[in-house]
């Protein structure tokens, strides 16, 4: 295990796919009452890591994804993805690049209810302009990686929550995204369906190098992870490889 | 099916009472809209063939300046052949001439002034409602000393058929008082209070003699056409024909301005119905959609955080509009033409009602138009669109970051 120090990027000769320097989020205007959720963070993660971002609950995880993610811009510092400053483009370039590059994995699912599993996974393909065949057969793949084959005519409302998160994650990877951000992922499952379901996104990002990024502040599913990054009051707090 | 439109008809229904609600306040307010035309276009029918089939036919030939104070001494002077050129057009179905003047009418109780009406008894009857109108007695049939008279005016001097009346005009060409005898042959009901308080009607010749006219001389000449539509179109052969210095040939919209005035009126009336009973549709479809966009924000904010451009998301929220609106409209639709056409065949009852000195005692029947059914559907269906444009925008402005906060 290696313990890299707060806010300094590992020092690596790979091509980090998020690159964030001096990355700040400051909500408030009024000096005495501004909340710092992230302040000055700077890291660099390598393609095909298996990335947590833990810490307690008002840390600055979720803000620090959301910038990683393109939802949030950042009070100052830059937040580039595959080389690219996110924080120049306009909203509609933003749409895009979040459609194309970066595959989200929300706490509470967040199926599209009105759309079948194999719809929900199939949608941002739609977005993408892919193919009706291509579509299809990556639907049925991610299904199948998942454990959910047989089950892509059900609506979210006839699955379990551990099986609403698995469409998720083929949702999320069904566009080959570069990264995949997934927000405590695992939050709103049993112990055991949410070790089940690190498993399933760690096969994910070994079979296919993707780089995941999640954030969590559960012993167990940290224990899955290749790196830790602890944030306290939003600023690093210790960088570990393992 | 394009997603977009499967999205929005699936969204649709998630919430089933509140759509079928909304669907209920459009179709309703298109139904209303509908059925207020037919029935302005219905009542339109009925003034207008009261109008006329009552008594002024579809047109009129005067003499001109005859209409601005009726004056006797302003008379047609070539009668013959006014009436030869009504025969040769094959536009004119029927005509009829009269003469008219105002004078005295006396029984033995009491006296009246009225309005005198020499008619060509068979021509009239394809005209006026004067034999129609008839519920005592017999109608002219051409004899000496034949009179009709109103209920009213019956009741007035207090006479009933085969009393003697006296009635009293002035020549016309002398100016001298002449008086002459007439017996009551019939009396009328027209459910006109003007007419029936006020017009007495002899035969022609016997009107002529005593008005001191002769046989090519009249008042008046009143014209039925084929193709009633034919009295609206001032370019009508005859009416070009027969206008010279001397003559003037008008149709019934140009005899009766208020009723023209009115026509152009309920148009205008419809419009208001039709904005006041959309702008509260609007305001509902407003209201439906900021509802649903609420209840599913959260949901917005994943779908853009996901990829989806705001104008997708704005396209969905119209899409939704436009499948409430065609569902709403096709629910108007039938619910209106079900209720018209009952109304078409039984009617509404409006009791009698007079407006402009024309009675509306029958009941309404309402008419259809392709009008209800094409242009008030599309401005329905364009209006609901424009409605949601608001909460399309709206929803195309969510912030995925704080979309999501609820959960996150």
């Amino acid at each position: 295990m290696t313990a890299v120090t707060t806010n300094t990027p590992a020092d690596t000769t790979a091509t980090p796919v998020i690159t964030t320097r001096e990355v700040c989020r400051y909500f408030g205007d009024d000096e005495e009452t501004m909340v710092k959720a992230v302040d000055r963070i700077s890291i660099d993660i390598e393609p095909g890591e298996f990335t947590a971002i833990i810490g307690p609950s008002g840390s600055g995880k979720t803000t620090l994804l959301h910038m990683i993610g393109g939802l949030d811009n950042p009070t100052s510092g830059v937040v580039e993805l595959s080389g690219t400053n996110i924080a120049q483009m306009s909203g509609a370039e933003l749409s895009d690049f979040r459609r194309d590059h970066i595959g989200f994995i929300f706490q509470s699912y967040n199926l599209i209810p009105v759309l079948s599993a194999e719809e929900n996974i199939e949608y941002i393909m739609l977005l993408q302009g892919v193919s009706a065949a291509e579509r299809k057969q990556r639907v049925n793949q991610m299904l199948e990686q998942v454990g959910l084959a047989g089950l892509g005519g059900r609506r979210p409302n006839k699955l379990s929550g551990g099986q609403q998160q698995r469409v998720a994650i083929a949702r999320a990877m069904a566009s080959h995204p570069d990264i995949i951000l997934a927000d405590e992922p695992t939050a709103n499952l049993d112990s055991k369906t949410g070790i089940a379901l690190l498993d399933v996104m760690r096969e994910l990002n070994e079979e296919h190098n993707m780089t995941f990024v999640f954030s969590t502040h559960d012993e167990k599913i940290m224990a899955r992870a290749s790196r830790l990054i602890h944030i306290q009051d939003g600023q690093v707090e210790k960088d570990e490889t393992k | 099916m394009p997603l977009t439109m499967k999205l929005a008809f699936r969204n649709l229904f998630r919430n089933t009472r509140r759509s079928v609600l909304t669907i209920m306040l459009i179709g309703f307010s298109l139904a209303a809209l509908i059925l207020t035309d037919a029935v302005m276009r219905g009542m339109l029918t009925l003034m207008v063939e009261n109008v006329t089939g009552t008594i002024s036919g579809e047109a009129q030939v005067h003499r001109v300046g005859y209409r601005e104070d009726f004056d006797v001494d302003l008379f047609i002077e070539n009668s013959a052949e006014v009436a030869k050129a009504l025969e040769q057009d094959r536009a004119v179905d029927h005509y009829t001439s009269r003469v008219i003047s105002g004078g005295m009418i006396s029984s033995s109780y009491n006296v009246t002034g009225g309005m005198f009406y020499g008619v060509d008894a068979d021509r009239e009857q394809h005209i006026s409602k004067v034999k129609l109108a008839l519920i005592h007695g017999q109608y002219l049939t051409g004899k000496r000393g034949e009179l009709l008279l109103g209920q009213s005016m019956a009741e007035l001097l207090e006479v009933e058929l085969g009393d003697r009346i006296v009635i009293t005009l002035s020549e016309v060409l002398t100016g001298e008082m002449t008086q002459a005898l007439f017996r009551v042959s019939g009396i009328l009901e027209f459910g006109m209070r003007e007419l029936d308080e006020n017009v007495v009607f002899l035969n022609i010749d016997e009107a002529r003699k005593v008005l001191g006219l002769t046989q090519d001389q009249s008042h008046e000449f009143a014209i039925k056409f084929v193709d009633p539509a034919l009295a609206k179109n001032p370019d009508t052969a005859i009416f070009k024909k027969l206008n010279d210095a001397k003559l003037e040939t008008m149709g019934w919209l140009d005899l009766n301005t208020q009723i023209a005035l009115m026509i152009e009126m309920s148009g205008f009336a419809s419009l208001i119905v039709g904005m006041v009973l959309f702008l509260l549709a609007s305001l509902g479809v407003i209201n439906s959609m900021f509802m649903s966009i609420y209840e599913r924000i959260y949901e917005f904010g994943v779908i853009k955080a996901i990829g989806t451009r705001p104008a997708s998301l704005s396209r969905l929220i119209l899409c939704e509009a436009l499948l409430l609106a065609i569902i709403s409209c096709i629910f108007g639709m039938l619910l209106g033409y079900g209720i018209g056409s009952w109304t078409a065949v039984n009617g509404i009852p409006m009791g009698e009602i007079e407006f402009e000195g024309i009675a509306i005692s029958n009941n309404i029947l309402t008419e259809f138009n392709r009008v209800q059914f094409i242009q008030f559907p599309f401005y329905v269906t364009l209006l609901t669109i424009a409605a949601a444009i608001y909460p399309a925008r709206f929803a195309a402005r969510i912030i995925p970051t704080e979309a999501l906060q609820r959960s996150l």
